[in-house]
């Protein structure tokens, strides 16, 4: 919002989320988050809230704030893995995105506490039903090649996630689900679900109420390209960031440097205020090399460590940043494919695990027990199931009733893809198996292997990132036919019970609704989910305003480095 | 490539030649190599040619070091072993050279990394050279490459060696008084080096294959890390590169072998 700006129309629901919190039915935390998405800004709703915000920004701007100590220049050393920059329409892995996000930026910004914010957009409302949501886009912003930011950069983003062409899993998204429609088995736009209202106003029209919207703006295959964009983006990079890229080496490095001039030789002028860093380097290291890489002073910051190497994180010279997150393993069952098209061994498989180990035993204890459904309790709508019982006798009675009275043999593909603790994970899995009789073979393959075949094998344990909403990534992985669809899992029940989840404000009442929805994904025992993970990375003592956030997006606008 | 439909997977085959008989493929990718033309990575995004020169310079640097580390000591302690077989030295060498060459170079290089980086901070823990060439961060592979050979080399000079000591010409040499120094230098060696000749020159096939794992863990961009990546990527182009790669050390270095030992041994050339 520019101060010229008319006051704007408080969208109704922000009152009725006003009442709500008032009333002790919604906390402020959650009513700051709702208001945010609503179109207020997030000072506003920080203020009407009355919370203090753990991530402060200024003015209009979704960063944090400038730190009065703060040193210009130097260079941040990262240590992740380094990919290729394809299309990112079409990321596949967070890190992709992370090389990126200084480079390309979104239309909104969730900050690590959950709050979502405007960011190329500069403001938005929704209807009263939230079925139209118009999106005025902030003004001024200057790509790297000199041309400016508008809603024609949207529009070629938008339709590009939907064309069933690319390939993008942002169709899956509930913003874009419910923009398409099924016509030659292929899922297509619908007609007049994006609307081009001004050079800087965008519409988008919904065939379904959805309060994610803001939100969905901000998974990481949404980055908004250029309207000139052809991949691979590594050959042409131009953004809107403060950052380029300047040297993309595969598996070796990636350095972003900060933009000074356009293409044409004309002062660039970035939107977002003021960065630190004169350079971002990522320097490719597999994840078990991150933290001895960053314990010899190569880098000043590493993606991530697992927690079998948490003793040694602390025996070191930084800070270890740890987050809470909805990241987990999906254990999960296709059920189109032998012999999982069988529920009743499906139920015997769910009967035969107990979930409550697997925190102790992986994590000592970190992070949170999961419940089979995928939404965690860290998501606003959570529900509470009833808790999971194991029960050896009904594991096996259900193996006889499936047809196996004298047990069966299953093998579980593992990818390993964010670390050795999924292979643990399916080892404890085997020896509370065996109890029931099933014998459950691991088959450890390379994590690029896994990638091949995730949505195909017919037992896999696949690793999903954190989302800030339950329902986004139910609407990614279950709702029936979407491409992230792993499970096969289609049940036109489900699809309702989240459509209605999804059009709910009152976080009391979507918990209420969410708990059909729980219960039907937990019913159709479809997967062992037994563990959201913590996820913990480091940083040298020198680097200041290191984000954690729980989907280990990078966020460096705001950090510096001590010299 | 998580979303990608059946359809797509074949379209991305046929745009890039995946999908035609394998003996075609195979009749392409040979006229290519001749015109030097390694194909194209697709994890890297790059020509194979380039690729594969600067990772085999950089495991060339590595491997060079290691010999350079690697023969005179595994010479030097062999040669002492030897001159006396059941001595002292001889069971310390033997001994040595049998323990470190039976620990797996995964484990010299954990114990090596905890104790003279992560312990006594010396030394650098991994080699990814990301701030350009760093003798320091040679150090800990070059070592542990050195650990794990030296003792191979070693044990097959010390054989060569005591088997000459006791040969005929040795013991008269020693009986006519001539000074044991000059027995040593100017009648033993000689005969003594021929074996390990042969053998140190076949490490250097062994080497390629054999620095993966060190590569590895140490994070280096050499030849045996591209290799490792590309198998695990299905990188075809690469494997197949490296392939011909490791085949044609492999053949040189059996020629080297063969021609050195022939010019170094009298009765194999004059028969």
């Amino acid at each position: 919002m520019t101060k010229s700006d008319k006051p704007r129309r408080l969208h109704p629901k922000v009152r009725e989320a006003k009442d709500l919190m008032d009333r002790g039915r919604m906390d402020r935390r959650e009513f700051v988050r709702v208001a945010a998405l609503l179109g207020v800004s997030a000072t506003a709703a920080y203020a009407m809230g009355g919370v203090t915000p753990s991530f402060a920004q200024q003015g209009d701007l979704p960063f944090p704030q400038d730190d009065s100590n703060a040193k210009e220049g130097g260079i941040l050393r990262v240590a992740m893995q380094v990919q290729k920059m394809e299309d990112p329409a079409t990321y596949s892995w967070v890190e992709m995105s992370n090389q990126t996000r200084h480079m390309l930026e979104h239309l909104t910004f969730t900050t690590p506490d959950n709050v979502t914010q405007p960011m190329l957009a500069e403001s938005w409302e929704a209807s009263d039903d939230l079925k139209t949501w118009t999106f005025k886009l902030r003004k001024g912003v200057m790509w790297h090649n000199g041309d400016e930011f508008t809603a024609d950069d949207v529009i070629f983003n938008m339709t590009r996630w939907m064309d069933p062409d690319v390939g993008s899993s942002n169709i899956g998204l509930s913003t874009f689900a419910s923009m398409v429609e099924e016509k030659d088995g292929k899922k297509q736009m619908l007609p007049g679900a994006l609307e081009k209202v001004d050079d800087y106003t965008v519409r988008l029209n919904l065939s379904k109420p959805v309060l994610s919207v803001p939100e969905d703006l901000y998974n990481y295959p949404t980055a908004i390209v250029h309207r000139s964009f052809k991949p691979p983006l590594s050959d042409n990079p131009i953004g809107t960031g403060a950052y380029t890229m300047t040297n993309l080496k595969v598996g070796e490095r990636c350095e972003l440097k900060r933009v000074t001039e356009t293409a044409d030789g004309k002062p660039f002028q970035y939107w977002g205020g003021k960065v630190y860093l004169d350079e971002i380097h990522y320097y490719n290291f597999d994840e078990d090399n991150q933290l001895t890489a960053f314990a010899s002073g190569d880098v000043d910051a590493i993606y991530e460590f697992g927690i079998e190497q948490f003793e040694l994180a602390e025996a070191l010279d930084g800070e270890i940043i740890e987050a809470r997150t909805a990241q987990t393993l999906c254990c999960r069952m296709r059920v189109t494919e032998k012999p999982f098209d069988n529920e009743k061994l499906r139920q015997a498989v769910i009967a035969a695990t107990d979930n409550s180990v697997y925190r102790d035993l992986v994590f000592q204890g970190r992070g949170d027990i999961g419940e089979n459904h995928h939404v965690s309790p860290i998501h606003p709508e959570y529900y509470e199931l009833p808790g999971l019982k194991r029960d050896v006798e009904k594991a096996k009675q259900l193996l006889t009733e499936a047809g196996y009275p004298d047990g069966i043999e299953l093998t579980i593909d593992v990818g390993n893809t964010d670390g050795p603790w999924h292979q643990t994970v399916t080892e404890i899995m085997r020896d509370q198996l065996k109890d029931a009789g099933i014998t459950l073979n691991i088959n450890v393959m390379p994590p690029s292997k896994y990638w091949e075949i995730w949505d195909k094998t017919p037992f896999g344990a696949t690793a999903w990132t954190h989302r800030p909403l339950g329902t986004m990534v139910l609407s990614l992985g279950y709702r029936s036919g979407v491409p992230w669809n792993e499970t096969a899992f289609a049940s036109e029940e489900f699809d309702n019970a989240l459509n209605d989840a999804e059009a709910v404000l009152d976080t009391e009442e979507r918990r209420e609704k969410m708990k059909k929805v729980e219960q039907i994904l937990q019913d159709a025992a479809v997967m062992v989910q037994p563990i959201w993970r913590p996820v913990f990375t480091i940083a040298a003592k020198k680097v200041h305003g290191y984000p954690p956030h729980p989907t280990q997006y990078h966020q460096f606008n705001k950090v510096w480095l001590e010299s | 490539m998580q979303a990608l439909t059946e359809q797509e997977y074949q379209d991305w085959l046929t745009a890039k030649g995946l999908n035609v008989p394998f003996y075609e493929r195979y009749a392409d990718w040979v006229v290519d190599v001749f015109r030097g033309d390694f194909g194209f990575s697709f994890e890297k995004n790059t020509e194979v040619g380039p690729l594969l020169a600067e990772r085999l310079i950089a495991t060339g640097i590595l491997g060079f070091w290691v010999f350079a580390l690697m023969i005179p000591i595994a010479l030097i302690t062999g040669v002492v072993a030897g001159m006396k077989e059941g001595s002292f030295q001889d069971r310390a060498v033997s001994f040595i050279s049998v323990f470190t060459t039976s620990i797996p170079e995964i484990a010299t290089a954990i114990f090596l990394t905890v104790i003279f980086a992560l312990g006594l901070g010396w030394l650098p823990t991994k080699s990814a050279m990301t701030q350009g060439f760093d003798w320091t961060q040679l150090v800990l592979p070059v070592m542990t490459l050195v650990l794990y050979d030296f003792g191979y080399v070693a044990r097959m000079t010390r054989a060569s060696m005591a088997e000459v000591m006791t040969s005929q010409y040795i013991r008269t040499a020693i009986l006519k008084g001539i000074p044991y120094s000059r027995v040593i230098m100017r009648h033993a060696l000689r005969n003594a080096l021929i074996a390990p000749f042969t053998v140190i020159v076949l490490q250097l096939n062994w080497l390629l294959s054999g620095v993966v794992v060190v590569e590895v863990f140490f994070q280096y961009n050499g030849f045996g890390k591209m290799l490792l990546d590309a198998a695990l990527f299905g990188d075809i182009y690469v494997i197949q590169a490296g392939t011909l790669a490791a085949v044609f050390v492999a053949v040189f270095s059996q020629i080297i072998s063969d021609v050195g030992y022939t010019l170094l041994n009298p009765r194999i050339r004059f028969s």
